[in-house]
């Protein structure tokens, strides 16, 4: 089975993009989305495509604490373990 | 490039892209631009920090100024806000006809803003949905919490929903505070600006 962050970079590639073209796969995971250039409506809607494709909810506690994907990886490896 | 000071330009090397790079560079200078002459201040006596949920301040002479201001850019257009008192949020996006409303609606919009929303279609049904994002993102941001605040709870009021351009408003867990909202958005982009009134009662729409 895929790593999280195999899957992670694959739904970035899939679903957000920046001036209309898609986002790199090979994106530096410590940088923000927003500092990526994406905008807060993608960011909103790729967290509901990662809830869907991990089948978890992000909490309003939670949200704040992930400030880019490699938090998020980490985040989804620790829902799992 | 030269207006911005060390924290913004190591910032700025952050941005993985150019076209993201180049939006901040030039909204971050006329922020600076108009704080400037807002404050009558020097550019280099002028720097910022950001609260803990990232919404920025400003300092002038490592003092804080006595202004509220917000930032927002989309594609080739930015949105510079600032007033001497009160909380302040703006935000524009650039229409999108293509984007998925789907995943967003339920996360971002209250009961009667979905059934209004439900009533059109197409490009009106677009136009809608973006304009009641920026009013709440605008909300959100004045409140500088980001999306910590459950989005579906800011209530648009139903006349603005509707058409009207602006409105005020109240949330359940602040209701000492009127935010006045305001639609700025035109054919190209969706854009609008809240800001927090003091010693003002919401209007019943």
């Amino acid at each position: 089975m895929a790593s999280t962050e195999d899957r992670i970079r694959q739904l970035v590639a899939d679903n957000l993009e920046v001036d209309g073209k898609p986002l790199s796969s090979s994106l530096d995971l410590s940088v923000s989305l927003t500092e990526a250039g994406v905008s807060s409506m993608d960011v909103v809607a790729f967290t509901k495509v990662v809830a869907q494709e991990f089948k978890l909810e992000f909490s309003r506690e939670q949200c704040p604490t992930i400030n880019n994907l490699q938090e998020l990886i980490e985040f989804l490896d620790s829902q799992a373990a | 490039m030269g207006w911005l000071d060390g924290q913004e330009q190591a910032r700025r090397q952050r941005f993985a892209y150019d076209g993201p790079r180049r939006r901040f560079t030039l909204c971050r200078a006329a922020l600076r631009a108009i704080l400037c002459e807002e404050l009558h201040c020097q550019n280099e006596q002028l720097a910022f920090r950001a609260s803990r949920f990232g919404k920025p301040y400003a300092l002038v002479q490592d003092q804080p100024a006595s202004v509220s201001f917000n930032v927002s850019h989309s594609g080739n257009h930015g949105l510079v806000a600032c007033a001497p008192t009160g909380r302040l949020g703006v935000d524009i996006e650039e229409r999108d006809p293509r984007r998925d409303l789907s995943l967003l609606i339920d996360t971002v919009l209250g009961p009667e803003e979905k059934t209004a929303l439900a009533l059109t279609q197409g490009q009106a049904r677009t136009h809608l949905f973006f304009k009641l994002w920026t009013l709440k993102e605008a909300v959100l941001k004045a409140l500088g919490e980001g999306f910590v605040l459950d989005a579906t709870c800011i209530r648009i009021p139903a006349a603005t929903v509707g058409g009207r351009e602006s409105g005020m408003l109240q949330l359940p867990r602040l209701p000492e505070v009127t935010w006045q909202i305001e639609d700025l958005g035109n054919q190209e982009f969706a854009a609008a600006v809240a800001i927090e009134l003091s010693g003002v009662s919401a209007r019943k729409d």
